[in-house]
Order: C-alpha cells, then structure tokens, then sequence
C-alpha cells in the first residue's frame, strides 16, 4: 500500500524566515524535518502561524527555503510543476472558462491536444462526480461543487503529488464531510501522494496515514501520529476518539 | 445562497413594473399639459407635450433649421460618438494592457494619467479649435479625449487588480509568462474594462452636446442651441429628450452586449464584495 521506504517528498531541517517591507523579520518555520512516502496520505495539523501553509507552499515550488532542502523525487524543489497539484482553500477556478474548460488548463499548458484533453477532463467530471455540469460557470456551482472541480483541475495534469491547502475549509460541516468521504475516495482510485493543510483534528484522522503535528511561532516539528485504523474510518469510534485526544493534547 | 441569486434576479415581472413605470410617465405628461391649458403653468417655460409633438411632427417634415430634418440631426451625432468613442477604444484598450502590465512604465506615466483624466474635457474646446479647426475633426477628438481617459485607467486597473489566487493557480498549473497574460490576465480584466465602456460612453454623451454647439447647425446638440436663439423651447426640449433616448439605448445595448460576451462576469459583482 503505502511506500514510506522511498519518500516522495522530504522536508529536511527547513527553516523560512519572512523580511517584511519595512526589515521586520519574522520566522515562520524553525528547522522542520519529515517525509511523505509514495501514496502516502499526508496531514499537516497546527494552529494559525505554525507555518503549515508556507511549508505546503515550498513543496508547491511557490516559495524557497530560507534555509535546509525541499526534495520531490530526491530533486530540490525550484518552481511549481506538473508533477504537484494543488488545491487552494478558495476553489480559484478561473471564473471566465466553465468547468470542464478549467479542468482542461492544465494540460493546454502542455500541449495536450483538444480531444485527448477533452476526453481526459471528462473523465475526471466523472471521477469528481459532475456530469451534467462540465458546462457550468464557476459562479453556478456550489462551493462543494467548486472544489470538486478544483480537485479534478489538480488531477489533471495527472500530478505523483496532490498538495491541498485547506481545501474544505469554506465550506459548511455537512458538504464537508462529504468531501472528505469524496476526497478518500478519489484518493483510492487515483493513489496519489497527498499532503493536506487542515485546522480539523477530525478530518486528519479521517484521512490521512500520518499526521503532522507543528506549533506556533515559529513553526516547528511538535509530533508526527501514524493513524493505525482501518478505512473507511468511523469518525465516532472508540479508537477514532483516542486519537482525536492524542492529536488534540499534542497540540494543545 | 441560492435563493437570494434567484430572487435578485430579474423575473418576468419586470414586465409589469415597466408598465407602472410608463403609465407614471403618462399621468405626469397629461397633468403637464393640463396644466399648461388651464394657465397654471406659461407655455414658453414649459411647453407642453401637445406642442412637443407638434414640434416633433416638424423637425421630421420641414426639419429645423429649415431644411435639417431630426434625422440628419440624429445621424450627425452619432457619427460623431461612434468616430470618437472607437477611436478611443482602440487607443485606450491596448495603451492600458500595456501600461497595466509593466510596473515601471505604470509609475512612470500614472502622474500624467491622473492630470490628464482630471482636465474637464469641454474646457480644451478652444484648444482644439486651434489646432484641428472647427470641423468634424475638433469634435470627434474631444469625444475621444473624454472616453479614452476612462477606458485607459479602467483597463490599466483591470490588469492591476488580477486576484493574486488565480495568479496562484494559474502559476501551479504550470503557466508560461506568455499564456499568464492571453489566457489569465486579460480575461481577468475584461469585466472592468466593459465597465469602463460604459463610463465613457455616459460621458460621450455629455461632451457632445457641448462640442455642437459651435461652427454646425447639424446634431443634436446644435439643434438644441439653435432652437434656444430662436426662442424655441419647445424644439430644445425635443432635442434633449431624443439625445437622452440614444443615451439610454446605446447604454442598453452595451450591457446587452456585456452579458452576451461575458455571461461568467454575471455572478462576478456578489462574489467580489
């Protein structure tokens, strides 16, 4: 199942420090170590300011290290590329192409051509459960609906890594959950390597292999939890709640 | 969320209150000339509707001047605004992509652009007599002038305020600089540079009644200056009233266009505040 023995992503005594306008320096990860196995599912859990954003942004290739290595494939981390997708907590979904045209950006950047794409996006509305709204304008979907298209749009370019910033974050508890049972879903047919931002206890343990555990100020390493649990997981079982209290006293 | 979408949304009522809306206008219209008949009202100040008509029945026959029928008026200023406003349009568009996009350029000419869109368009009148005469060219340059200021900094603001999470998005998926212009940026900026089409036309408008009233007799802001020498209200009134109706269908026709062209940009306004 999952391959922790060759990583697919390692963080390597990573340290970021921002220099505001004004010189006023702020250090957001302080020497942050771990890695992600192939298929390995992934969450970064922590409190406002513990960096988890910023670390997923250096593996996104959006920012660099201040100091220490990103490695994807044992090769430092430059620049965003097809072999990472990504999911932004607001869908980003370019609001002046439909669904399935946004889906298809991706590829267009490669050079994919028309059919091929097509054919390849459409199978994805399906994979994201959307048939019937390829169609649509971001602005005529829901917010659950929104993500789901954001989350085919990162499967697109078939990326080893799915990196999701807090990807259910906006929207109310009910679609959420439903978008975790949607996302393991997705994950299990496509096995993927995915590394998950969240602010949920709940959805972590829901998801994820591995748990990741920073504090704040600056961000740093506080506890890494291997969620031993069978999937689907019952999100109210008596084992499901222990880790919820290890996880819980861990960052508290 | 989705029935506050439903219900802001125009329903075949509208029908209904477009009716209230002219039958309103009708009972004014009737209490005017009722007033004018009963000697409540002077019929020179406020010549009422029955004269308008009348007025109106003769701008299209004889014409006013002799011999310049409504429709001459009419064709004259549009010519006019379309001339200056695509001028304008095709000026201001591709000036502001550019100027947008570029950082240094942007600071090196924004200080020029905030004189130049302050200067009250009609106050360079005499300017433009004195360089291109009193002819055509004096007019459809003011219209330009007026309309290219506001479609230039709507443009160049467009491109400025992109969202920084497409730009985002845009730059995972892989983008090229190329393509983060062509297929990001510029479609990003279209709603606000329609916007500022509209701006400009509304100001077209205004400039060109102005711009008429000087070296022609022919449009419609000509006409309303020469009715007024002529101590005819009547045919100034119908003047303005036909300039307001162009107004109002040209702006029409542009949000007609809008929708067609842009039907994403249609929930873009609930989103952005």
């Amino acid at each position: 199942m999952t391959d922790t023995a060759t990583p697919r992503i390692v963080i390597d005594h990573v340290t970021k420090e921002f220099v505001s306008r004004e010189g006023e320096r702020a250090l957001a990860l302080a020497d942050v170590s771990f890695n992600v196995g192939a298929n390995e599912f992934v969450s970064i859990v922590g409190r406002s300011g513990c960096g988890k954003t910023t670390l997923l942004n250096m593996v996104a290739g959006l920012l660099k290290p201040s100091s220490g290595r990103v490695l994807v494939n044992n090769r430092p981390v430059e620049k965003p590329g097809p072999d990472r997708g990504m999911v932004f907590q607001q869908a980003a979904l370019f609001p002046w192409l439909t669904a399935i045209d946004n889906i298809e950006f991706g590829p267009r950047n490669q050079g994919v051509p028309k059919a091929e794409r097509r054919r390849q996006a459409q199978a994805l509305i399906e994979l994201v459960r959307l048939s019937g709204f390829e169609n649509k304008y971001p602005h005529e979907l829901s917010g659950g609906m929104q993500q789901r298209v954001a989350i085919a749009r990162a499967l697109a370019t078939d990326p080893e890594i799915l990196l999701m910033d807090e990807p259910f974050g906006a929207l109310d508890e009910l679609t959420r959950s439903q978008m975790q049972d949607e996302l393991l879903r997705i994950w299990e047919a496509s096995r993927k390597t995915v590394l998950l931002v969240t602010h949920s206890i709940f959805e972590a343990l829901f998801l994820s292999d591995r748990i990741i555990i920073l504090s704040p100020h600056p961000g740093r390493l506080r506890k890494e939890v291997k969620v031993d649990l069978p999937r689907p997981r019952q999100r109210t079982s008596k084992e499901f709640l222990e880790y919820y209290e290890e996880v819980h006293n861990a960052i508290f | 969320m989705q029935s506050s979408r439903a219900g802001r949304r125009r329903l075949p009522g509208s029908v209904g209150d477009a009716l209230i809306g002219l039958a309103t206008i009708a009972v004014l219209l009737a209490l005017w000339e009722i007033a004018v008949q009963a000697g409540a009202l002077n019929d020179y100040y406020f010549p009422p509707p029955s004269k308008l008509a009348r007025s109106l029945v003769t701008l299209t026959t004889t014409g006013f001047p002799r011999g310049v029928t409504v429709f001459s008026h009419i064709g004259a200023t549009l010519m006019r605004i379309l001339l200056g406003y695509a001028l304008a349009t095709v000026i201001a568009i591709p000036l502001g992509l550019v100027i947008g996009s570029n950082d240094r350029l942007y600071q090196a000419v924004n200080p020029i652009i905030i004189f130049a869109r302050s200067v009250a368009t009609i106050s360079l009148l005499p300017l433009a007599v004195a360089w291109f005469g009193v002819g055509e060219i004096s007019r459809v340059f003011l219209i330009a002038y007026g309309c290219s200021w506001i479609i230039l900094t709507n443009t160049i603001h467009g491109v400025r305020v992109v969202d920084p999470r497409l730009l985002r998005a845009a730059e995972v998926l892989g983008t090229s600089r190329r393509d983060m212009f062509y297929r990001v940026v510029l479609p990003a900026s279209l709603p606000r540079i329609f916007a500022g089409m509209k701006v400009a036309l509304g100001l077209a408008f205004l400039v060109i009644v102005a711009v008429e009233m000087i070296g022609t007799v022919e449009g419609l802001g000509a006409l309303i200056m020469e009715a007024r020498t002529f101590y005819r209200t009547d045919t100034t009134i119908v003047g303005m009233v036909i300039i307001s109706l162009f107004g109002f269908l040209l702006s029409k026709f542009l949000d007609r266009a809008e929708r067609a062209l842009l039907p994403w940009a249609a929930g873009l306004e609930e989103v952005e505040r």
